[in-house]
């Protein structure tokens, strides 16, 4: 360890760490605007999608799978995968992604694993981080352990989420 | 990013405040047993959830926490006498029992009756472990004792530091949970701390430097599950668990002794970091409790006869540019407990967190502060008790392990998530 004995000048931590000092931080903004996608794999995890979609975001876009059999991933390219935006428009995978910082894949009591392997192999190849959100309001423990196994492939974090407050909660800290 | 009015919601514990209320709700710990080390030894001063008390242990052993300041003229009581079944103020001898009732007020008549109506503001303080531990909130929502397993144990099995930490409770406790800056701020220490060093997990670490995390609640809380590569088809569990308001467990390595954290508010801009290391089934080692003691681990170097940090921010936290470049400590700051309270203080006494740029893998310190908020707002609205009050939620253990790739830990892992007395931690 180095001297414990210093002088206390301008720079110091004891000057620089203090209420007063956090009044001269600088302000603007830090970031830029996040490109989120979030995508609900499953009838549930819409709903509780839908419910937040009006709000104030910064940019982020909201998908469906619409398809209602299964998706067998070998089988699907990029733009087969039927996706709809909540006015109910078509969209395209391939223009979804495009600039994209994070995926959020949402799920609920059904896991759609083709889907969310079809996204999530776009977005490894594009570098985009993935997020698996699992909202587990209303289903077995079987079933979320079941849909988190399907997930966990395919994403870099995975959260298992008791109710469905979360999802804004989260798309709110991760400013999407 | 959090807006002002959750930031403050979060933060602010002071009396009447969202999140004060919620921590009154606890069990909380307020003083190491060993600073008040015999009846009627020198009273202590405490503050605790913004409220100044003091602490003392009367002439029957009995253990009070109450209103630092004389009801008569508002001197303080660390000025008193502690003497014959209670606190003594020396300014005009009005006396107080260790729940806060005045028994003398030697200028009134005994019969008169006077003293018996006047009471300073009292709560319970307990002793279990190694610690004093106090309930701040309404008498008749009072929690069961605490049953942490780290208080439980016995003597020669565990051990709890405190330090003061000069920064806001939520920053610092926050860092327990954030699993993802132990890959960097503290990777100097892995090989070389002894209460790390020679655990089979270590190479999982070292390998892999970019985990995947899995976050799962608890009824208490929350699971933060980071996992690495391990052998083939086999991932490299270490699992965090959080408890409301403030404690977590760091994941075991190799049969060192089992560490983890209380973040208490002392007030908005100071809280105390207790830090605790057991061991379920074995006594600590000489070595083990030498290391401990000098600061190892998760513990600290202290100024002298104080509970601050030797290094501290008015010496810069004993920067060492020289090691860093050396390679023997990441941030150039010597220890785990400083390495962490350095950063965390040096964001400010209460983190801005309107300027924050979270990414997904934060998630863990995404999912504590909604599950904080949601539980302030429901004891505020509507009187709902918050979790982590009963044992079930507190009979909690770290753990890490190798588990094949198709597990998920919550369930793989449920009996090593669980306290067993007499079965050792799970650990690799």
């Amino acid at each position: 360890m180095a001297d414990q004995y210093r002088p206390t000048m301008l720079s110091s931590c004891a000057l620089a760490a203090t209420a007063a000092e956090a009044r001269f931080r600088v302000q603007y903004p830090n970031s830029k605007a996040r490109v989120s996608r979030v995508f609900a794999l499953d009838q549930h995890a819409a709903e509780a999608m839908y419910a937040i979609t009006e709000a104030p975001w910064n940019g982020a876009h909201f998908l469906t799978v619409t398809t209602r059999g299964d998706v067998v991933p070998d089988e699907t390219g990029i733009d087969d995968l039927p996706l709809s935006t909540p006015d109910g428009s078509p969209a395209l995978l391939s223009e979804e992604l495009q600039g994209a910082n994070v995926v959020i894949l949402l799920s609920s009591q059904h896991s759609n694993a083709g889907a969310a392997e079809v996204i999530a192999r776009e977005a490894y190849h594009r570098n985009i981080m993935t997020v698996g959100l699992t909202l587990g309001q209303g289903a077995s423990d079987e079933r979320v352990n079941a849909v988190v196994n399907t997930l966990r492939p395919f994403t870099s974090v995975l959260v298992v989420a008791s109710d469905n407050d979360y999802v804004p909660a989260m798309l709110s800290a991760l400013r999407a | 990013m959090l807006s002002k009015e959750v930031n403050d919601l979060l933060t602010r514990t002071d009396p009447g405040t969202p999140m004060g209320d919620m921590f009154r709700q606890y069990w909380i710990p307020a003083l190491l047993a060993k600073e008040l080390p015999e009846d009627d030894c020198a009273p202590v001063r405490v503050k605790l959830l913004g409220e100044r008390l003091i602490a003392f242990r009367d002439s029957k052993g009995r253990y009070g926490l109450i209103d630092e300041f004389c009801a008569h003229r508002g001197a303080s009581l660390w000025f008193g006498r502690n003497e014959e079944g209670g606190l003594r103020c020396p300014y005009h001898g009005w006396k107080f029992d260790y729940t806060g009732q005045c028994i003398e007020v030697p200028s009134e008549p005994e019969e008169s009756g006077f003293c018996e109506s006047i009471k300073l503001r009292g709560y319970p303080l307990v002793k279990i472990g190694d610690i004093l531990w106090t309930h701040m909130g309404d008498k008749e929502q009072r929690p069961e004792m605490p049953v942490w397993e780290f208080a439980t144990v016995p003597a020669e099995q565990t051990f709890t530091s405190k330090r003061w930490q000069e920064c806001n409770w939520l920053q610092a406790m926050e860092g327990g949970i954030d699993s993802s800056h132990v890959s960097f701020l503290h990777s100097g220490n892995l090989q070389t701390d002894p209460l790390f060093r020679g655990a089979g997990g270590n190479k999982y670490n070292l390998a892999d430097k970019k985990p995947v995390f899995e976050v799962v609640e608890s009824d208490g809380g929350l699971y933060i599950g980071a996992r690495r590569m391990a052998e083939e088809d086999q991932y490299y569990w270490r699992i965090t668990p959080w408890v409301m308001p403030s404690f977590t467990m760091v994941p075991p390595r190799g049969d060192h002794p089992v560490h983890g954290h209380f973040w208490i508010p002392i007030d908005d801009e100071n809280c105390w970091a207790w830090s605790f290391d057991y061991h379920p089934t074995r006594a600590l080692t000489k070595e083990e409790r030498e290391a401990l003691e000098a600061g190892y681990g998760v513990h600290c170097k202290y100024v002298p006869g104080t509970f601050r940090p030797l290094q501290n921010k008015d010496n810069d936290y004993m920067m060492d540019r020289e090691a860093q470049k050396r390679g023997e400590t990441y941030s150039g700051i010597w220890g785990i407990a400083v390495q962490d309270s350095s950063l965390q203080e040096s964001m400010g006494p209460i983190a801005d967190r309107t300027k924050e740029n979270l990414v997904s893998t934060d998630n863990g310190i995404i999912m504590a502060r909604h599950r904080l908020r949601k539980a302030a707002v429901a004891l505020r609205d509507k009187g709902v008790q918050p979790p982590g009050r009963v044992k079930e939620h507190q009979l909690v253990r770290s753990v890490a392990k190798v588990l094949p790739q198709d597990q998920p830990f919550k369930e793989a892992c449920k009996e090593d998530l669980t306290v067993r007395p007499g079965v050792k931690q799970t650990s690799v």
